[in-house]
Parts: C-alpha cells; sequence; structure tokens
C-alpha cells in the first residue's frame, strides 16, 4: 500500500501543467461559436451514457439534461424548492397524499407545441410504466397516479405520504410532450433529445466522449434567458488536461478541479473559484455490522472517536469536505450540532469505547478503496485514516478494486467495509431509507435498521414544514450518532473554477452545473 | 509469394476467431453487469434481471458468442452498445479514422526519424553524433509517454499558445488548424517507437556492415551510397518486423496520448466502453484493433518476404 502515500501519476503530471500565468489560446469551437453568437463552454469528466434524465446514473453530465429538461418544480442551487413550471410551488392536501400544481401559461416545448396537463399526466405516466424499466422510477413509486384536472392543473396521488418526491423531479424526470416516446422512440431521448423539452437549451449534437452542444432556446418562458447562444459541454476526463483547457481559454468553467490545486486556481489571474458543501455528498465509511468486528456499536464508536477528521478534510482534501459525524450537512437547515457533537476526534474515548467493545485488544479490518476516484479520491483518506487507527490497536488492511467492482461487493454485502463518497438528491432522507431501511438496494451494506428510524422516516414523509421536521431529524440524527450505523467522515464540497469574465455563475450545491443564468465573457 | 499470402491471412483469420472469443468470454467474466452501469447502483434486483433478460445477457455465454458472430459475419453488424445504446458501426466509423490518423501520423514521424538516425548513428559510430543520437534514444525509452504529453501541453499549450492543449480541429477547420491539433500527440505516441527503431536500425545495420560481403563489396570499388542500400536492404528485416508490431502497439499507446490530449478516438472510448462495462464496444474495439495488428504483421511478412528472397524460398 506504500504507493498510495507516493506521488500519484496525476499529481505529478498535474505540477507539469499547473505554474503557467499565461493565458491564451483561440480553439476552434469558440472560434466557430463567436462567428454565430456568444459561447459558454464547460468541461466536466465524464460523459453521459444516455440523454434521458428518468435514466440518468453520472451526475456531472445532468448540467445537459437540466438545461434542456425542466420540470414541475426545480431545487436551486442552494437547494431551496422553487416552482418552474408551475406556478407555484403545490398545494398539498390534509393527508399530505394529493399535490395540486398549476402550471404556467406560457411555456412551450422546443417543437413549439404549448404545455398542458397533459402532458404532464403522461410525463409520469411513462416514466412508471413498468416496461420502460426506467432507472429512476423506484423513487417515484409511490405516485399512484396523476389526474388532469384542467388543461392548466394537475393533481398528483401519492399511494402515502411522501414528502421528499419533489426534491428529486430536478435531477431524475423532465416533462415532455404527449405521445412523445411512443411517436419518436424511447432511443430518440437517449441520443438526440430534439423537440421534447422545455428548458433554456436545445439539444443540437453529441459527439461521444468528445462533447455535447446545445442552442439557445429563443422561446423560452424566461425571455431574458438564456444569454448563451450556445452551450458546449466538454468531456475531459483527465483533470491536468481539464486545467490546462481552462487556462488557455478552451473552457470557461471547470468540474472537479484538482483539489491540491484548487487553492492556487482560483487565486490564478483571470480565474475565480469557488467551494460549496454538497447536500447530499456523503464521504463515508460503510461498515458491514454482518462482518466482525464491525458488528459492535463500541467498536465502531471507537473507530469513530479515532478518527480526525479535521485533519483528513484540511490535509487529505484540501479543505474540500466538511467533516461531520452525522449524515446532515453543517449549513443545512436540518443539521444538529448537539448530535454532530456526541462523537468527536478523542482518542481517550477512543480507547473507553474500545475496552467496552468486545474486542478490548483491538481488531483487524479490510477497508475497500474505488482505485478510480468517483467525485472525490478517498485513496489518501484511507492511508491516514490506517495509521489513526493504528495508534487505537486496530489494524487496518486497505484493499483496492475498480468503483463498479466496490459497488457490487457493498450492495451485495460482500464487503466489510468500504471508504467511499455518494451522493443523494440533496435532500435529507434519500440515502437514510436506501442504507437503513429494509428492502432496499443498500440494505446489505450495513445490515443495520432501526426502528425508531423507521418511525422518524414515516413522520418525516408526512411532513413538509422545516420548523416541524427540525426536531424529527433531530431525533434521527442523534440515534445515528449513537449507533454509528457508518463511520461518516463528511461531505464533500462541489467546487468549480471559472475564468472571471464569466458573469453570474453560482456553485450548486446540488453539484451539477447550473446555466440558465450564465453570461459568458 | 501467393501461397505464403494464403498460409498468413488464414492463420490471420483463425487468430482473430480465437481473439473474439477469448474476448468475449473474459468480458462476460467481469463481476458487474452492464444493467448496474445502465440503471444506477440504487436499481433494484428485479430491474437488473430484467434489463438483462431483455438484452439478452441471461443467455450462456456460447449462445451470446455465436449470435454476435453470427450478426458480424452475415450483416456485418457490431451491435448496439447497451449502455449508451449507439450503434457499434457507426462508433467504430467515426472513431477509428481519427485514431488511424494518429498512429499513421506518429508512426511514419517514427519510421522517418528512426531510419535517418539510426543509419547516420551507424555510419558515424563513436562519435559525438552518435552518442547523441544513442541518448536521445534512451532518453525516448525512459520517459513515459503520457508525462511527455504534459509537459509539451504545459509547454506549447499553456506557456506558448503554439498548439492547442487538446481536443482534434476537425479537418473542416482547415488543413492548419488541424494538423496543428494533431502534432503534440502524434509526437508524444511516436516519440518511444522513434527511440527503440532507431536503436534497431543503427545495431543491425552495424552487424550488416561489418559482414564479410560487405567487405568484399567496399573492395570492389562499389560507391558508398550502394554499399549503403545494399546494406540497408539486408539490415531492415528486422526492422521491418519490429515497425509492423511497433504499429499494432501504437493503437493501444494511444489509448493514454488520446486521454491526455482529450481526443475522442478509437482507444480513448475502448477505455470508457471498459470502464463503463459496454462489452459491445469493447469487442467491437479489440476486434478493430486485433485486425490492424494482424495485417500490420502480414504486411511485415510480405516485405520481409521481399526483402530476404530465403523466406519466400523457404516456403516454397
Amino acid at each position: 500500500m506504500s504507493q498510495l502515500d507516493g506521488p500519484s501519476r496525476r499529481g505529478f503530471l498535474r505540477q507539469a501543467v499547473l505554474g503557467s500565468s499565461a493565458v491564451v489560446g483561440l480553439p476552434w469551437l469558440d472560434a466557430l461559436a463567436q462567428a454565430k453568437g456568444k459561447t459558454l463552454t464547460v468541461a466536466i469528466p465524464a460523459g453521459p451514457t444516455t440523454l434521458d434524465p428518468i435514466n440518468a446514473i453520472t451526475h456531472d453530465p445532468m448540467v445537459i439534461m437540466q438545461t434542456v429538461f425542466e420540470n414541475l418544480v426545480e431545487c436551486d442551487i442552494d437547494g431551496i424548492l422553487r416552482p418552474q413550471l408551475a406556478k407555484a410551488l403545490p398545494e398539498i392536501s390534509a393527508d399530505k397524499k394529493i399535490y395540486t400544481f398549476d402550471l404556467r401559461d406560457d411555456v412551450v416545448f422546443h417543437n413549439g407545441q404549448k404545455l398542458t396537463a397533459e402532458d404532464v399526466k403522461y410525463s409520469f405516466d411513462s416514466l412508471l410504466d413498468l416496461k420502460r424499466n426506467a432507472a429512476r422510477r423506484g423513487i417515484f413509486a409511490r405516485i399512484e397516479k396523476v389526474e388532469v384536472d384542467s388543461p392548466l392543473r394537475v393533481r398528483v396521488h401519492l399511494k402515502e405520504p411522501y414528502a421528499p418526491w419533489v426534491y428529486f423531479l430536478t435531477k431524475y424526470m423532465g416533462i415532455w410532450p404527449k405521445d412523445s416516446r411512443e411517436k419518436l422512440g424511447d432511443d430518440h431521448f437517449k441520443l438526440k433529445p430534439v423537440g421534447v423539452g422545455t428548458g433554456p437549451g436545445m439539444f443540437e449534437e453529441w459527439k461521444p466522449n468528445e462533447y455535447v452542444s446545445l442552442v439557445r432556446n429563443p422561446n423560452y418562458w424566461q425571455q431574458d434567458k438564456p444569454h448563451w447562444e450556445r452551450l458546449v459541454v466538454k468531456i475531459v476526463p483527465e483533470d491536468a488536461t481539464r486545467v490546462a483547457y481552462l487556462m488557455t481559454g478552451q473552457t470557461d468553467i471547470i468540474a472537479a478541479p484538482p483539489p491540491r490545486d484548487f487553492a492556487r486556481l482560483r487565486q490564478q489571474k483571470g480565474l475565480t473559484g469557488e467551494a460549496r458543501s454538497t447536500l447530499g455528498g456523503w464521504t463515508v465509511l460503510l461498515c458491514n455490522h454482518q462482518r466482525p468486528p464491525l458488528d459492535d456499536v463500541n467498536f465502531r464508536k471507537a473507530l469513530a472517536h479515532a478518527i480526525d477528521r479535521q485533519a483528513i478534510a484540511k490535509d487529505v482534501f484540501h479543505g474540500l469536505m466538511h467533516p461531520a459525524t452525522v449524515p446532515a450537512p453543517p449549513g443545512s437547515w436540518w443539521y444538529d450540532q448537539q448530535a454532530d457533537s456526541v462523537i468527536s476526534y478523542n482518542l481517550d474515548k477512543a480507547k473507553e469505547y474500545l475496552a467496552k467493545s468486545k474486542y478490548p485488544n483491538g481488531a483487524e479490518f479490510e477497508i475497500t478503496i474505488p482505485s478510480t476516484p468517483y467525485l472525490l479520491d478517498t485513496k489518501d483518506a484511507a492511508v491516514v485514516i490506517q495509521a489513526q487507527l493504528q495508534k487505537l490497536g486496530v489494524k487496518v488492511n486497505l484493499k483496492m478494486a475498480e468503483p463498479n467492482v466496490v459497488v457490487g461487493q457493498y450492495v451485495r454485502g460482500e464487503q466489510q467495509s468500504a471508504l467511499v463518497n455518494i451522493m443523494s438528491p440533496g435532500e435529507a432522507t434519500y440515502l437514510v431509507v436506501v442504507n437503513f431501511t429494509a428492502g432496499q438496494v443498500m440494505s446489505k451494506t450495513s445490515n443495520w435498521t432501526h426502528p425508531k428510524v423507521d418511525e422518524l422516516l414515516k413522520g418525516v414523509f408526512a411532513e413538509n414544514d422545516q420548523a416541524k421536521l427540525k426536531p424529527l431529524y433531530s431525533e434521527m440524527m442523534k440515534i445515528f450518532a449513537e449507533e454509528q450505523p457508518y463511520v461518516w467522515l463528511g461531505f464533500f464540497d462541489v467546487a468549480n473554477v471559472w475564468r472571471d469574465n464569466i458573469k453570474n455563475f453560482k456553485v450548486n450545491q446540488g453539484l451539477s452545473f447550473h446555466v440558465r443564468d450564465v453570461v459568458p465573457g | 509469394m501467393l501461397r505464403l499470402l494464403l498460409q498468413r491471412a488464414g492463420f490471420s483469420v483463425l487468430s482473430l476467431l480465437l481473439v473474439s472469443l477469448i474476448l468475449f468470454v473474459l468480458t462476460r467474466a467481469i463481476p458487474t453487469s452492464p444493467a448496474r452501469m445502465v440503471l444506477g447502483f440504487d436499481a433494484s434486483e428485479a430491474q437488473i434481471v430484467k434489463f438483462e433478460a431483455e438484452h439478452g445477457l441471461d443467455r450462456p455465454v456460447l449462445v451470446q458468442y455465436l449470435d454476435w458472430l453470427r450478426k458480424l459475419a452475415l450483416q456485418r453488424d457490431l451491435g448496439k452498445s447497451l449502455v449508451t445504446g449507439l450503434d457499434m458501426n457507426r462508433r467504430i466509423a467515426e472513431t477509428l479514422p481519427i485514431t488511424l490518423e494518429l498512429v499513421v501520423l506518429a508512426f511514419a514521424f517514427s519510421l522517418a526519424v528512426s531510419l535517418a538516425l539510426g543509419t547516420i548513428s551507424a555510419l558515424r559510430e563513436g562519435t559525438m553524433v552518435d552518442q547523441l543520437a544513442r541518448l536521445f534514444a534512451v532518453l525516448g525509452v525512459s520517459v513515459p509517454g503520457f508525462w511527455l504529453a504534459l509537459l509539451l501541453i504545459r509547454s506549447f499549450a499553456v506557456e506558448r499558445p503554439w498548439f492547442p492543449p487538446g481536443g482534434l480541429v476537425p479537418l473542416s477547420a482547415g488543413l492548419g488548424p488541424h494538423l496543428n491539433s494533431v502534432i503534440l500527440p502524434a509526437f508524444s505516441l511516436g516519440i518511444f517507437y522513434t527511440a527503440i527503431l532507431s536503436r534497431m536500425t543503427r545495431s543491425s545495420l552495424l552487424d550488416v556492415l561489418g559482414q564479410d560481403y560487405m567487405r568484399t563489396a567496399r573492395a570492389t570499388g562499389l560507391r558508398p551510397w550502394l554499399v549503403l542500400v545494399y546494406a540497408l536492404k539486408n539490415a531492415l528485416a528486422p526492422v521491418v518486423t519490429v515497425a509492423a508490431m511497433s504499429f499494432g502497439y501504437m493503437f493501444g499507446w494511444a489509448l493514454i496520448i488520446e486521454t491526455v490530449f482529450n481526443i475522442g478516438g478509437m482507444s480513448s472510448a475502448l477505455l470508457t466502453a471498459i470502464s463503463q462495462r459496454d462489452f459491445a464496444l469493447v469487442q467491437a474495439v479489440v476486434l478493430v484493433f486485433t485486425i490492424v495488428f494482424l495485417l500490420a504483421n502480414l504486411v511485415a511478412d510480405l516485405l520481409n518476404a521481399w526483402l530476404n528472397p530465403r523466406i519466400r524460398m523457404e516456403r516454397i
């Protein structure tokens, strides 16, 4: 494992590219675009596998789907729910099972057709159609039916109260014209969604592994937007190349700047950068309670106390992670300081808990780490944790595996523990439900459930008022703090760097770029 | 010669079948299903099973292979990507020319420079020119291509804006900008093989020049350039073999160079396909690579037979 300590290839190569102050260059695409109008170019590390929002898996490419498609409501860059194609946030029935939306009457699809309630109903029906096997069907499965009340009014009936569903609409859903999937086929949505969205950008071209380009929607309902004529989303997997693209002006904004270079890049002449905590991005040690020694709550609490999260956040993630010991990001409305303070870095406490555990003389376990980073590299953090736990008398063996293999292992409950990043839509319940309730995809990862958490979740699902939700979350967080089903390190940041002639760009806590309001230089 | 050609072509077809079978079995042995890549880590088991059934992934591997082979042989259809849904014939048609151009340029550069350098080095054995050429060869072999690529980007794209830092400018944007965008990647790709081939040319030429028949040729008063032509013809046989293999290997190395320079060629598509469990694309790309490799070797065999009559005679 010594190779994890040494200078990485990427790190070394990055150094080779950085350090320059020259900001020059005139790439062909920009030149082409300048002839036609203002182009906004963004570079992301991973390309899409589909342009259909109901099958969108990776977060970075969602900038494309979220610019082509829109929904009834949207999560803004601060995670606040706002009306989008609806005139206002929905009216919710007393039993919390019926959501009524009044639609805007000035929205037209890219094909010129006016948006109506029939389109909304059709969009939900087609998402929920079992034959379609949509990747994101599961998170909308509590929708019983959608009714058209009038041409501009729809009612969504839920099978049971489930308040979080509206938060998923931005990322995993869209509204498309009635019968469009039958007329055009699902491949049309997957490969070239022309004419079927209402968003500020209209699909132009997808060159796999290279770029996706969109052009300005001249009939967009927010008439003064977008400010660009063309949006080009370039796929640039190599960190150093992405940085070089930014420095030479081949791109205006980059996603996922290398953490160790972020501070330097944002201070570079001509560049600006910002990092914000994601609302749903866990950096976490997944613990399988079926595999000793992680079956013992005192042992897990000993681990939790022995890990110096502040040091990891500062020295390993270069400030691009906000430490937290519970599944609530500091700064979110559902964060509970009291719950988060139950666990702190304290080696004496760690030793006390270890002594109380079934393994008072220490133990040995394995941490699996993804060999290539997903969102943030956890390899260095794993090495630091290995060293920190050694002080406790706990021996950690590190094992690397390809990311998809790691995912397969923890979904099947085959791992002992894994240090990973996982990202949710940016609300409080999704990852909790997926990980800590029965019959979910990651139920076997921990094999931990708690009747009180189940009960609190029911209460959360039946409530929309944040003031009333807060105590429920606080109680839930206290259970997580006391039980430590996983050992949370914190919430990773979303960071962007952009050229300073770009106006109105703000970092989105939901991770994917929010480009509707951006004014290109 | 025809017999040799048929013999080698038959061997190539058999190799191709074997490689495709091995590849097919190996890709199916990877633990994570492509369904997980398409439907996400939080997809239910029922969704995964449905996807696999819909795409025939639940059938025995041999049945899947024979089906793939049948479509390939009868309809020349490489299939569709399970992950992106893109047509593989089209993907290959779009990406192969990019990688082919990069490799051909890198290969042409390697061949031209290495033959010149190796020949000069052999003719000026022990001189400063020879020492410099040997130093170049050692550096060329030792310096990793991706590291060199990053250095070149820093020096000639970021610090001095002579070349773009990445991406391939399409030919439609003009020949100048297009060539400008391919110079750094081709140089990075070709430098390793330039070093290898120049060393090989030098040692092979030195070996031939030291033979008795060369001394006799010189003693008969043959002009030096004519002696060199005869020597080169004899010295080139091992160089041709290695050069042909290098041409094939370059497609593999292009994977790194295309990634660093962000070029959407076939090699970088292969890298993405592997990480996405995109079986159809992996199979299609590796199949094309295998064909290129076998063709390069076939050409090398024929060239060697032309250069060395003994090879032709042995097979008759």
